[in-house]
């Protein structure tokens, strides 16, 4: 399996290498830039500093939407795994009438204009009197996540053998029994990473929270589209490297619990 | 239970009937399972959905009232006149521009995913899921600074390193394109390097063992065998570019103008809920075409495949 491209190898290394620099230099660029010893932001990056990380904590806008998006994106990916899961087991474990057009259902949101649902949810949310920012925002987010979980339970699922558990079953335990004691550890790492990614799409999200949120409740993502207008020195830059830093972490938490390829796939 | 048994035993129409209802006892439990999310969509995602579709056929009045029934206005003005025309071109455009730029530079990445030596498989797929999960906004800010016009930017820093001259990148339709492949270039990769995945190492090594060249291999065997991970990437591609909001205005600004960040105008500063309905509908159409247009596509060829297999 070692090495099958052949003699064409070179050539497509050294693109692959190319379009990793494009992919990568975007993510380290805000890190350079936010050390930076200037009154503004500039390229090369001048002299070294941590004050700007210092100011950006200290700043109540960022702090207070870190806060609420850290709230906001924990409740969205525990309703999208409470949801999901059922959701993924039904799918895969059990024929019945319309189960392709739930599973498509289930799965649209991942091509569906989120734009579009977060103005019907707007228009829908005002007409039946629910102004609750933070509720209304989470039902948003588990409506974008769940599909999320959804694919790596069933992942999970289909490469557990259904034999097993007929095999529990067989010998006589009950169906939650079953459940919690063959299929339960055998979901845990795709409910994991489902839960990770649910939290993710969720924490990054802007189409929905852009026509949610209200003036105290701002996720993170749209605080840091209004400073990009209005702020010019080197604590924005400050701001997206503590962004990147978050997610490079759960990259990494990913990839040590299920393998990222796994997460991903299907 | 023993007599349920013994029925069973006594013929094939008990038999069938103990089965039909053990399959009705399953699909039931099937039910069960997805009900709570067939409801949470039916409730705040179909009927919202509905209702807004509903909204593009109504008026907005003078007085800022709706007009009752049914009118093809929103519609009619949309198509006539040219600011929306043109919204709507360039969003076709720079979302195709995206998908091909995507799918040229997924290829090498996906071959060496696939193929390649285990560690650097494993590195890449680390490269290519990382920025995914890196808000849109941080990104769209790095490429700010990247392709700022003037002498601020890190492309025209660079270009004056060695002597040329400015050039107009930020607020450009290019600007969105390269942002918007940075984006999502992940989300092409990822497929099309699944579809390589699959393909059964024989039958390039059978290819290669009757003289066909590298390139000849991976155009005849390799490239077409991976065309359902290239139709996947390139319709979520299509879809998602279609339908964005940050990466648009921030690297478009007020230049270029796509339906997305015409949507968010119309109904958060105009106020013109009947015509942002509209607009929304018609992004909906576009995307959900491709989608089912797409889906049909994969399937057909399947069809095709398996009736040649026969």
């Amino acid at each position: 399996m070692e090495n099958r491209l052949g003699a064409a190898a070179l050539p497509v290394y050294l693109a692959a290498g190319l379009i990793s620099l494009f992919l990568l230099v975007p993510l380290l660029l805000p890190i350079a830039l936010s050390v930076s010893d200037t009154p503004f932001v500039v390229f090369p990056p001048q002299g070294f500093t941590l004050r700007w990380y210092v100011a950006v904590l200290g700043e109540r806008d960022f702090t207070d939407s870190l806060t609420f998006s850290l709230i906001l994106s924990s409740l969205a990916a525990l309703g999208a795994m409470v949801l999901g899961t059922p959701t993924a087991i039904g799918l895969t474990r059990h024929a019945f009438p319309g189960r392709d057009l739930i599973r498509s259902l289930v799965l649209s949101p991942l091509v569906f204009p989120s734009l579009v649902t977060g103005i019907a949810l707007l228009r829908f949310f005002s007409s039946i009197g629910s102004h609750d920012a933070l509720v209304n925002l989470v039902i948003g987010h588990v409506l974008v996540t769940v599909p999320y979980v959804v694919r790596t339970v069933s992942a999970s699922l289909i490469m557990l053998d259904p034999a097993i558990e007929e095999a529990a079953r067989t010998l006589g335990a009950s169906r939650w029994r079953t459940f919690w004691h063959v299929t339960r550890p055998q979901i845990v790492p795709g409910l994991v990473a489902g839960g990770i990614f649910a939290f993710v799409t969720s924490f990054d999200n802007y189409a929905i929270s852009m026509w949610l949120f209200d003036a105290e409740n701002v996720p993170l993502p749209l605080t840091m589209f209004s400073l990009i207008s209005r702020m010019f020195d080197p604590g924005i830059a400050a701001i997206a490297s503590l962004m990147i830093l978050l997610s490079l972490v759960l990259v990494l938490v990913v990839e040590r619990v299920t393998g990222l390829q796994k997460a991903m796939s299907l | 239970m023993s007599i349920t048994d013994r029925r069973t035993d006594l013929g094939s129409p008990w038999r069938r009937l103990a089965g039909a209802l053990r399959g009705a006892g399953d699909g039931l439990a099937g039910w069960g399972l997805v009900a709570p999310v067939v409801l949470f969509f039916a409730v705040v995602f179909l009927v919202p959905v509905g209702l807004m579709v509903r909204w593009g056929f109504y008026r907005q009045l003078d007085t800022g009232a709706l007009s009752d029934g049914f009118t093809f206005a929103n519609y009619i003005r949309l198509f006539s006149v040219d600011l929306y025309r043109k919204a709507t071109w360039t969003t076709l455009e720079i979302s195709v521009l995206t998908t091909v730029v995507s799918a040229l530079l997924a290829y090498p990445l996906a071959l060496v995913m696939a193929r390649g030596p285990a560690l650097i498989g494993r590195i890449l797929t680390v490269v290519v899921i990382a920025p995914m999960l890196i808000n849109v906004v941080v990104r769209a800010y790095a490429w700010r600074v990247i392709l700022a016009n003037g002498d601020q930017g890190i492309v025209n820093w660079l270009l004056a390193q060695i002597g040329l001259g400015p050039v107009h990148l930020l607020y450009t339709e290019w600007a969105i394109v390269i942002g918007s492949v940075h984006v999502f270039l992940s989300t092409m990769v990822l497929p099309i390097a699944a579809a390589l995945g699959r393909i059964d190492p024989a039958v390039e090594d059978a290819a290669r063992t009757l003289g066909a060249s590298s390139f000849a291999v991976f155009r005849r065997v390799t490239f077409p065998l991976s065309l359902p991970g290239l139709a996947v990437g390139s319709t979520l591609v299509f879809s998602l570019t279609a339908s964005a909001f940050v990466a648009p205005a921030l690297l478009g600004g007020n230049f270029v103008k796509m339906l997305g960040p015409l949507v968010q105008e119309q109904i958060l500063s105009v106020f013109d809920w009947p015509f942002g309905a509209a607009l929304a509908t018609l992004l909906v159409v576009l995307v959900m075409g491709v989608n089912l247009a797409s889906v049909g596509l994969i399937e057909r060829r399947l069809q095709r495949k398996m009736k040649g297999a026969r």
